[in-house]
């Protein structure tokens, strides 16, 4: 034997020295205080995992029941009259989308402008305080741009509107049904409670967050980028363009996402100013309007087993396009190079 | 050649304001109101925003025009986009503080009667003059709802944010996407679940539990992934150092992550407080609606705040409506407070905390002598 | 520690909402418990009225004006203790039933009134307030058969006055609304055919009858809000020219504004007075049938009374109680709604007319108070009608109100061609110079501040602060014709119906305001550009 081990490597040897050069395997072992700490823990989070997905669940059920009834007409249908059968989101959804799309035409442009502001042209002085300022016009109620709207912006609004469609009447969504532009008894009314008012308004709503978002991101531009095509002679419009914008590119795309899926879902402000009709109305000038979250809290009270059914589908649908957006806004700003903002 | 005819190199200034730049603005400014004050009196046109919106395009042409006298084209395109830049800005902030503006000034007709704060609406009605009636039962309710909104969402939603930092892996990657998922959820459809479930199944009263469930349910994603994102920025040496030191990863968390989070952590919740007494479409589905103050949760409508702006704005009599925006202005004067306090609060130096350790520091002295 | 000033802070924030937030509802005065109701808003006015009276006794009842339909359904679901509704469950609303709700209940009458048509039209600048319209014409204006105020049917009916070309924009409910029921109900009953064309257009199968959704076509310019709040807050904005919207009569009269003058059966125009809705009322059918329809109303008779000074747009309202002890509904919030119940029958019936409606007649009341015995828990009384001080009761068991109201004046007979303007729109037009706050600033900048300070800080608003308010057509200094007298003076002109002209608002001030800017301009080109050059050669700039 002695031989044996001098001479050669058994092959039992071999897989000992292999055994050896494997690595440890490391077992966690928690004492009672940790153990209690992880499943607290993890019961926690389980439970939240629960109830948001009861919520998901409850909203399906719940909606089956108005789907199976119509079926696929239920997003080609514009009427909504649950209790007969007729119903579908078309025209809500049009109009959801459609004041939304406002919203952000509205918001995007300034957004951007106060944000390279704060981020680019603010004295240093006073850039903590207009920070400070956006994030507080964040935090400002709904209920309050609502009121706003309502007793202000609509008046003003108004006359501009009836301007905008005497002159530009051509365009068709800016044109107006029901206004005589050579009688000068026309009414007002016919341009009060439309989705121009209701979009400026949750425009200016989603504009502070947009803004802070987009504004974190260009301050995360680097710094030698910056510097290197100042030092090479560009005005500081070019650093911004050049630098700037360009590296914030995802982060723009993903604050107007995320400001998107804020507008959509956006129901008092909505509520307090349109006029609701059931049909998809294009002209944005024109009174009458509708959004989903508006017409659940119009309808909610008087709806039947059927129309709460109808609601919660109306609801889902909406659910699950603020869902779209969100996500494809957090993946393009993933991607991007301003990406690990948030 | 002489030193006379060598022109000095001018230093480029790229930050304040330069004389050059206030002039032409000045200028610009002057000639477009000017020249659309000349438009308006030759042509049909009428209206304070057509003037302000003309006058705004003159007043940018004509200030590329005079840069354009002694700039080169790239001049011109960074003199006029800083003029658009911060005329966005000027513009956004100002109608954002006209909006604060102008409903604390309509609501300002309300607010000097003591009786707005310290009585209900039960003895007041539509006609009655704003000497009697008050909020003093949607302040109460709103606190009410939203505290306990917190007690439900503070400890869920803090937990399950340590959850997702201490227990990585696929099932807490799980949450994280289901939370963010749920952050799209709009507030109405959280409202109309509550309404579906707790309410029509499950026979809860629409009562202010029903209301502060609903705001929960609102509340509970924008909360953990708010402190969520707080959490992750706690660095990863500080936890190891702690569980090279023997600690646990309970000890590691309670003394050593949340300590270091706490300010953002607190920043975080009163920001989702900010945001969950503001929210009037989850209230208005499940809070019913009441006049007279009612401190029992469980039984009964009870408004808030904004739901007694949506109520008082609705009736065309001018007191109401000056009600309803005395209302709005507490409402957003709650806010502002919040968030004064998340600042104070949530950031590590600041004036009381300065205070504090001079105070500390004096009494030291006094001591030490 | 630093810890100690936040944690003091936060404390301080805590202990209230804690203390607070734990303590129980005080104690109400004779151990009432609350009681929740929601339902109609065309009886809010009143049944808000009435809970604002009964504090005084500890009675504590809340309600919410969301709309008939939901007042309706709320009590199905139970969310509610009490409902108030127009139209009773069991109704066929185009293709669906109203199914009635699975606990026991009771309607119990609540309050007469009548659905006024509201309208907000001005001629030669001042506010017109004595339309009139017969069934036929009201009907087609709100089918969008007639739309322009000057069409030939509303000229016919109203001579010498000089209607302006406006078009007319109906307001209609947008949430399910027990007046749009009466309303259509009506429209149903007297004008079929009209209304069943009106319904095709709007995609509604025919025959229609009555709906709580009013169906709206778009295109036609409808404007749709919700609650009777928001449409006689719409048609009551001083901008909202040329509206009409259908509403109970309270709302009218708080907001000032006049209502249609509707011809009846026997071709007089009439008012939604108390008396004129209690004479129209005695024609209405009580269902004295024992079961789930007891003490609802078939109006039909009502529709087509031939006593002249009869409304015919009248109604009544119910209270739907429970009669069992179910889910959250228990005996003692039983006794508070039967006291409730006793106490608006009975003594809460007075303020019926101020309040704009109409009281119960002494059938109604007698048999309501019968049925408040049926709700669980309530400490039965034996009220002595005789005290209720109701001015319909009489010892003879006539309604009272009914048999002194008084006749239409002959001004508003039909084919009345004279120049007597009738009976005023607007009840006290004299002190009310509206409540818009101005938010249109109007032409006339108002010399004359008014007698009234009002609510209008508006200085120049056409509906207050100027000093003129019509006065429905009160014929005074031998003017003949519509009218208004300066409140100051007393001088009473006659309105002008001309067209308006469209306000100029380049005004004088304006013309200054740009000669000073044309000099602006020249000085600036002029001095600003040689300015700048001197200034950049050479310096630091």
């Amino acid at each position: 034997m002695a031989t044996k081990t001098q001479t050669t490597l058994s092959k039992d040897a071999l897989d000992m020295a292999a055994d050896t050069q494997k690595p440890r395997q490391l077992k966690y072992v928690w004492d009672f205080q940790d153990r209690i700490f992880r499943g607290v823990m993890r019961s926690a989070g389980s439970s939240v995992l629960v109830i948001m997905a009861l919520v998901g669940l409850f909203l399906t059920l719940r909606a089956t029941e108005a789907l199976g009834t119509v079926g696929f007409s239920f997003f080609t249908t514009q009427a909504w009259e649950p209790d007969s059968g007729n119903f579908g989101i078309a025209a809500v959804i049009a109009g959801t989308v459609i004041i939304a799309i406002i919203a952000i035409v509205v918001a995007v442009p300034f957004s951007l402008g106060t944000a390279l502001y704060i981020s680019e042209y603010a004295p240093r002085r006073i850039k903590r305080a207009l920070i400070t300022m956006v994030d507080l016009m964040a935090a400002i109620p709904s209920v309050v741009f609502g009121l706003w709207g309502f007793f202000f912006l609509q008046n003003e609004v108004t006359p501009v509107a009836k301007w905008l469609s005497q002159n530009f009447g051509w365009i068709p969504f800016l044109s107006v049904q029901g206004s005589d532009p050579s009688d000068p008894l026309t009414s007002n009314t016919v341009f009060t409670s439309s989705s121009l008012i209701a979009g400026i308004v949750v425009g200016l709503m989603i504009t502070p967050i947009v803004t802070s978002v987009m504004r974190e991101v260009f301050s995360q531009a680097p710094i030698g980028e910056r510097e290197a095509a100042l030092g090479l002679g560009s005005t500081r419009w070019g650093m911004v363009k050049n630098v700037v914008l360009s590296f914030g590119k995802g982060g723009i795309i993903g604050a107007t996402m995320l400001g998107l899926g804020r507008a959509l879902g956006e129901t008092i402000a909505v509520y307090m100013i349109i006029s609701p009709v059931f049909v998809v109305q294009p002209r944005i000038l024109e009174n009458g309007a509708n959004s989903v979250s508006s017409l659940i809290a119009l309808r909610y009270g008087e709806a039947t087993q059927m129309g709460m059914s109808a609601l919660m589908a109306a609801g889902l649908a909406l659910f699950i396009m603020t869902l779209i957006v969100n996500f494809a806004a957090s993946s393009i700003v993933a991607r991007s190079r301003s990406g690990a903002s948030s | 050649m002489t030193t006379q005819n060598i022109i000095e190199e001018q230093k480029r200034q790229l930050h304040g304001i330069r004389i050059r730049d206030l002039l032409t603005t000045l200028t610009a400014a002057a000639s477009a109101i000017a020249a659309t004050g000349f438009l308006f009196s030759i042509a049909p046109l009428s209206g304070v925003l057509s003037f302000v919106l003309i006058a705004y395009i003159l007043f940018i042409v004509f200030f590329a025009l005079i840069t354009a006298i002694d700039d080169d084209r790239e001049g011109v395109k960074d003199r006029v986009a800083s003029v658009i830049i911060r005329s966005a800005a000027v513009i956004i902030f100002s109608a954002l503080v006209f909006i604060v503006v102008f409903t604390i000034s309509r609501g300002f007709e309300a607010l000097p009667y003591l009786n707005f704060f310290t009585e209900d609406m039960s003895l007041a009605g539509p006609l009655d003059p704003l000497s009697s009636g008050g909020i003093l039962h949607s302040i109460m309710g709103s606190l009410i709802q939203i505290a306990i909104a917190l007690a439900i969402t503070i400890p869920l939603g803090l937990i399950t944010a340590v959850f997702l930092n201490e227990i990585p892996g696929k099932y807490s990657r799980f949450v994280r996407t289901m939370v963010e998922a749920m952050t799209a959820l709009p507030s109405i459809v959280a409202g109309l679940f509550i309404y579906a479930t707790a309410i029509l199944l499950l026979g809860v009263q629409k009562s202010g539990f029903a209301a502060a469930l609903a705001i929960s349910v609102m509340m509970l994603p924008i909360m953990i992934r708010a402190s969520d994102v707080v959490l992750r920025i706690v660095p990863g040496t500080l936890k190891e150092a702690s569980l090279g030191l023997g600690a646990g990863a309970w000890r590691t968390a309670w003394m050593v992550t949340l300590p270091t989070a706490r300010s953002g952590l607190t920043t975080a919740i009163i920001l989702a407080t900010a945001r969950g007494i503001g929210e009037t479409s989850p209230v208005l589905l499940t809070s019913g609606f009441t006049a007279s103050m009612n401190l029992n949760p469980t039984e009964g409508p009870m408004v808030s705040l904004p739901l007694a702006i949506f109520q008082f704005v609705k009736s065309p009599e001018p007191t109401m409506i000056a009600r309803g925006f005395g209302t709005a202005a507490v409402l957003m004067f709650l806010v502002l407070i919040l968030f004064m306090l998340a600042r104070i609060l949530g950031s590590d130096k600041n004036v009381f905390g300065n205070l504090a350790k001079n105070i500390k520091k004096l009494t030291k002295k006094k001591v030490a002598k | 520690m630093r810890l100690n000033l936040k944690t003091r802070l936060l404390s301080l924030l805590i202990i209230p909402v804690i203390v607070f937030g734990f303590s129980s509802s005080p104690a109400q005065a004779a151990d009432y418990v609350p009681v929740n109701g929601a339902g109609s808003s065309w009886s809010a006015n009143a049944i808000d009225q009435w809970r604002r009276n009964v504090v005084q006794y500890g009675m504590r009842v809340n309600y919410a004006s969301t709309g008939s339909s939901d007042g309706r359904n709320q009590f199905k679901a139970g969310t509610v203790d009490f409902a108030s509704s127009e139209i009773p469950y069991g109704l066929k609303d185009g293709s669906v039933v109203d199914v009635l709700p699975s606990r026991a209940f009771a309607y119990i009458p609540l309050v007469a009134g009548g659905t006024a048509l509201m309208y907000n039209l001005k001629i030669g600048g001042k506010r017109f307030t004595n339309l009139k319209m017969s069934g036929e014409t009201l009907t087609k204006v709100f089918t969008g058969v007639i739309t322009s105020w000057d069409d030939a049917a509303i000229a016919e009916e109203n001579p010498g006055i000089s209607l302006p070309k406006r078009k007319i924009v109906p307001v209609v409910r947008s949430d399910g609304s027990g007046s749009t029921a009466q309303f259509t109900s009506w429209m149903a009953d007297e004008h079929t055919k009209i209304w069943d064309d009106y319904c095709k257009l709007a995609g509604r199968s025919t025959p229609c009858g009555l709906t709580s959704n009013y169906p709206v076509v778009s295109g036609k310019g409808y404007v749709s809000q919700p609650g009777s709040q928001g449409v006689s807050g719409y048609v009551s904005q001083n901008a909202n020219e040329g509206t009409i919207t259908y509403v109970e009569y309270s709302y009218a009269l708080k907001t000032g504004f006049p209502v249609v003058k509707l011809l009846n059966k026997s071709d007089h125009y009439v008012l939604p007075t108390a008396s004129n809705v209690a004479v129209a009322l005695l024609e209405a059918k009580i269902d004295t049938r024992p079961g789930n329809s007891y003490l609802t109303q078939i109006l039909t008779g009502v529709y087509s009374s031939k006593d002249p000074r009869s409304y015919p747009l009248s109604s009544y309202s119910y209270l739907i109680v429970p009669t069992a002890v179910s889910g959250s509904f228990t005996a003692s919030k039983g006794a508070t709604l039967g006291d409730f119940a006793y106490y608006y029958l009975c003594e809460g019936q007075q303020q019926a007319e101020v309040l704009g409606y109409s009281p119960l007649p002494i059938n109604l009341v007698k048999a309501g108070l019968e049925q408040v015995k049926k709700i669980p828990g309530v400490s039965a009384k034996n009220k002595d009608v005789a005290k209720c001080n109701n001015p319909t009761f009489s010892s003879d068991g006539t309604n009272l109100l009914a048999k002194n109201a008084p006749m239409p004046p002959a001004a508003d007979k039909k084919g009345y061609t004279g120049t007597d303007p009738g009976a005023g729109g607007v009840v006290d037009p004299g002190t009310d110079p509206g409540t818009d706050p101005g938010t249109d600033p109007g032409t006339d900048p108002g010399t004359d501040p008014g007698t009234d300070p009002g609510t209008d800080p508006g200085n120049g608003g056409n509906s207050g602060g100027g000093g003129y308010v019509d006065n429905g057509g009160i014929v005074d200094n031998g003017i003949v014709g519509p009218g208004f007298c300066d409140n100051d003076t007393g001088i009473c002109q006659a309105v002008s119906a001309e067209a308006i002209n469209p306000p100029d608002q380049n005004g004088k001030t304006f013309a200054q305001i740009q000669i000073i800017f044309l000099l602006v301009l020249f000085l600036g080109l002029l001095l600003a550009v040689p300015l700048i050059s001197v200034l950049r050669r050479g310096h630091k700039l």
